[in-house]
């Protein structure tokens, strides 16, 4: 009998250093939400010397090190550049005592992290613009309600600033806008009348004995033809999409697209095996982005080019290929401990200077006109060039897998593609489950 | 049954005799656990009796009822914040979190069990103090007690450690994920900014009635099957590929027996995890396989057949050339294992069978399937059983393995699915791309009772407590 006290004794006492835990949790957010209380008042946020005074203020009411974490790609360039720009941001606020810890969480997979569980997510993290719906969705992001340095909207472009926009408010601080793709090839093989259009890309290729390639199972890249060619491809308010493809247009658009795929120059396939095969020598020409500008420009050497996406023949008219717009964004957690500073860290990552560094050491594209100006790549220009067909990625989550299905079912030349066709749109189409 | 039942009656019969007929001391420990210990000269056991009581009712009353009492409705108060850009802070209500609610409550009903217990046993215990008294046995002071832990009673010093141990890491873990299957916990319902609640068996009937895709029917039959043959196939060819190896190892003929052994367990040493992703890239459709074939000039012979229709050969990226593939690639990572334990239990096998066997004339065949295998099957039979199960949840092999490919069967791919998915697998992309983890929830409990009844199955058919002697 006593042994069973002593076991009791024992969960007992975890159980309570376990309350203690939760307990204080709450008492430090319910001092915070007190005080805080009581100074609300109202106050226009634009005037710069009421910003000024804000961080004044922030600067006299906070007291002990200021602990802020930040995610970001496990990318080194990324790591010793975030490294870099966080240190001067502590030189600049010297009055405050920082600690600053720089996690690494992929921009792809930021959304999965901080939705594991928000509290304990990074307070500022950065991440690709597709993630803006359900981050906003499940209250993750704190809004930029005001600004203090500097004002996002003015100093970015218009389409960055729409893509972190929702409902009409701004909830995170454009980083980058390079996350497109387009067309890398080399110009010791291929004449800029070549990249043109598909079908001299390929005519080409086949003359030269050399593969093109583009991953056209996933629907990322596939929407690129749809797209260009008209058709619709859009996202309800309950995440469910609303998508034409199976019209005769589309129709049109997924013979071409088998058209393509059928040229032996031709090769389908993915990011990573794409870059073996780039480095064996053996393509091309390939679809992608600026996370792989280092690998084309090492193989490619002096005939290293970029330049928008193809054209493509629909019913015997060529049409320009579309994309999606890829941009990064820098978000603030709506559960950061120090709200302020994590605003503050966030404008400060993403402002002129910070965007211009960031762009020179990850050869990105910075979403801030004044910086990206300053740099000059074959790759962002051709990325600019492509800018005018691109789209903001604005889809449910149910087009991905039927979009990959349907890329599949072309490469490998489906004879039925009106039925392919309306299977996929049921799909992607589909009530989103409960 | 029965004896359960009685054991349960006369649980609370003897604490009804305890209450009925104890002393005012017995009484009092109604009250303060601690008096009837005082009340025989236990001071110090006394104490701890009623500091745990104190504590019990401290952390319940200040801290877990607060959570209990919400669990009917997990919670009313959405959150909400208000940001004041002049100090540049949140503004936060009093906001309920469903997720903590749910939790916490569970942890405080079992502290209240766990408490009821120890009121009872304590009751009994002070009633035996009692007995003890009157016929003037000698009573334990506090530091015989504690002495006694650590001799006649030290198993019970041992196991608290461990039980705390499951306590804290399954049964917990598993009330509470079996109730998230009971709940709306999903992407539109996060914590702490959003509240989720009880659906009742909402997620159930979504489940079975194929309500969560639009091919969900037609994947799940599909997926089912594979999953099956997959199981038992992956199962017995690695089971008779380690038997086979572990024999030809240890024949008398082959030399070098240890470097052979040795080779073979350096594929263990690698961790799957890169051997398959590995793997995975040698076999992709642009991989250096297929380079090698297309050299050799084996992607023409099959493309001339009619077995392959494009340039390469999809040895991962077509159902049935994948389905094989996965297969021999699995036989290649799990033999080394099976050969591993087959040698232990080859080196085992009673030497006057075999003898008695080779003086009655038998040959090696006969000897190998009449008295090796049944003997090796009798003594392997649980622990297939279990690597059966394994294999039906095996996600590492099946997804690292083709999670880079694409199906082009419109019906699976409109239920995320593809030919080569195992149900783990599926399950996995259906749930984990869409934070849903209510369904996470219904599917984890799903597999948990198919592999807790095929367990208990295969362990009371095989190894009843009789059966060691059976095999003879």
């Amino acid at each position: 009998m006593k042994k069973k006290v002593l076991s009791v004794l024992l969960a007992t006492s975890m159980v309570v250093s376990l309350a203690a835990c939760g307990s204080k949790e709450e008492t430090t957010d319910n001092a915070a939400g007190g005080s805080t209380a009581a100074a609300t008042e109202t106050a226009d946020a634009a005037d710069t010397t009421s910003a000024d005074d804000a961080i004044a203020n922030l600067i006299a009411a906070t007291e002990g090190t200021v602990d802020i974490q930040l995610w970001c790609s496990e990318l080194e360039s990324y790591q010793t550049v975030m490294k870099e720009l966080t240190d001067k941001f502590q030189e600049q606020y010297s009055d405050v005592d920082f600690n600053i810890t720089i996690g690494a969480v992929s921009e792809q997979e930021a959304k999965d992290k901080v939705l594991e569980d928000i509290d304990a997510a990074a307070d500022v993290f950065v991440f690709a613009d597709d993630q803006v719906n359900d981050l906003v969705n499940a209250g993750a992001l704190q809004e930029v309600a005001a600004t203090y340095t500097y004002d996002p909207a003015e100093t970015n472009s218009e389409s960055t600033v729409a893509a972190a926009t929702k409902d009409g408010k701004l909830y995170a601080y454009p980083l980058t806008a390079s996350n497109g793709y387009f067309l890398y090839y080399d110009s010791n093989i291929f004449s800029e009348e070549d990249v043109a259009s598909w079908e001299a890309l390929e005519a080409k290729a086949e003359e030269a004995g050399t593969k093109v390639g583009m991953n056209i199972a996933d629907g990322w890249y596939v929407y690129g033809f749809f797209a260009g060619a008209g058709c619709t491809l859009s996202m309800n308010e309950d995440n469910s999409n609303e998508c034409d493809w199976n019209n005769e247009t589309g129709l049109a658009v997924a013979e071409s697209i088998e058209n393509i795929a059928s040229s032996p120059a031709f090769v389908n396939v993915a990011d990573q095996d794409a870059i073996t095969m780039l480095t064996d020598g053996t393509l091309g020409a390939y679809v992608s982005g600026t996370w792989n500008a280092t690998s084309f420009q090492d193989q490619y050497g002096d005939g290293y080019a970029a330049c928008k996406l193809p054209t493509f023949d629909v019913n015997g008219t060529a049409t320009q290929m579309g994309s999606y717009a890829g941009y990064k964004f820098v978000g603030v957690n709506s559960h950061a401990k120090n709200v302020g500073w994590s605003m503050l860290l966030a404008e400060y990552l993403t402002n002129e200077e910070s965007q211009l560094e960031i762009g020179l050491a990850t050869a990105e594209g910075p979403a801030n006109l004044a910086a990206a100006s300053q740099i000059d790549s074959p790759a962002l220009a051709a990325l600019a060039a492509q800018s005018a067909y691109a789209d903001q990625q604005l889809v449910g989550s149910n087009y991905w897998d039927p979009a990959k299905a349907l890329g599949q079912n072309l490469v490998d030349g489906a004879a039925d593609l009106q039925k392919v066709l309306d299977d996929a749109v049921a799909g992607i189409t589909q009530p989103v489950a409960e | 049954m029965k004896t359960f039942l009685n054991a349960v009656k006369k649980y609370f019969a003897d604490f009804g005799r305890a209450v009925a007929k104890g002393d005012i001391w017995c009484k009092l420990s109604l009250i303060i656990l601690g008096a009837g210990y005082f009340g025989r000269k236990q001071i110090i056991k006394g104490i701890l009796m009623t500091a745990l009581e104190v504590i019990f009712f401290l952390f319940t009353g200040l801290f877990s009822i607060n959570y209990i009492k919400d669990l009917n409705t997990l919670g009313t108060v959405q959150y909400e914040a208000v940001f004041d850009p002049l100090t540049m802070k949140n503004t936060v209500n009093d906001y309920d979190n469903s997720l903590l609610i749910l939790l916490y409550g569970i942890v405080g009903i079992l502290v209240i069990l766990a408490f009821i217990l120890l009121y009872i046993s304590n009751m009994k215990a002070v009633y035996r103090l009692q007995l003890m008294k009157e016929e003037g046995e000698h009573i334990n002071t506090f530091g015989e007690d504690v002495k006694s832990l650590f001799n006649g009673k030290f198993y019970i010093t041992l196991l608290t450690l461990p039980s705390i141990g499951v306590i804290m890491m399954n049964i917990i873990p598993i009330i509470f994920m079996s109730c998230v299957a009971f709940t709306n916990y999903d992407m539109d319902h996060m914590p702490p900014n959003y509240l989720f609640t009880w659906v009742g068996l909402r997620n159930f009937k979504n489940m079975f009635t194929g309500g969560t895709t639009i091919t969900f029917s037609y994947a799940f039959v599909r997926i089912l099957a594979w999953t099956m043959i997959w199981a038992v196939t992956a199962t017995f060819t690695t089971f008779i590929g380690g038997i086979l190896l572990a024999k030809l190892i240890n024949h008398e003929n082959t030399y070098f027996k240890k470097m052979w052994r040795s080779l073979f367990v350096v594929t263990i040493a690698i961790p799957q995890f890169v051997t398959l992703l590995l793997v995975s890239k040698m076999f992709a459709d642009h991989g250096i396989v297929n380079t090698w074939c297309s050299n050799i000039g084996l992607t023409g012979f099959l493309k001339d057949i009619g077995l392959v229709s494009g340039n390469f050969i999809p040895f991962l990226s077509k159902p049935g050339w994948s389905h094989v593939m996965i297969i021999l690639i699995n036989i290649w990572v799990g033999v080394p294992y099976q050969m591993l334990s087959a040698t232990g239990i080859l080196m085992n096998i009673p030497t006057d069978q075999l003898e008695s066997a080779r003086i009655d004339g038998a040959n090696k065949w006969q000897i190998f399937w009449k008295i090796t295998m049944p003997y090796v099957l009798f003594i392997c039979g649980p622990s297939l059983i279990q690597s059966v199960i394994a294999n039906i949840n095996n996600f590492n092999v099946i997804y690292l393995l083709t999670s880079s490919t694409a199906t082009a069967n419109m019906a699976f791919a409109n239920s995320n699915a593809k030919e080569t998915d195992l149900l783990i697998t599926w399950l996995f992309t259906l749930t984990n791309d869409n934070s849903n983890y209510k369904m996470a929830s219904v599917i984890g409990i799903i597999s948990f009772v198919i592999c807790a009844l095929l367990t208990l199955l295969s362990y009371t058919r095989m190894i009843s407590g009789d059966k060691e002697e059976v095999y003879q």
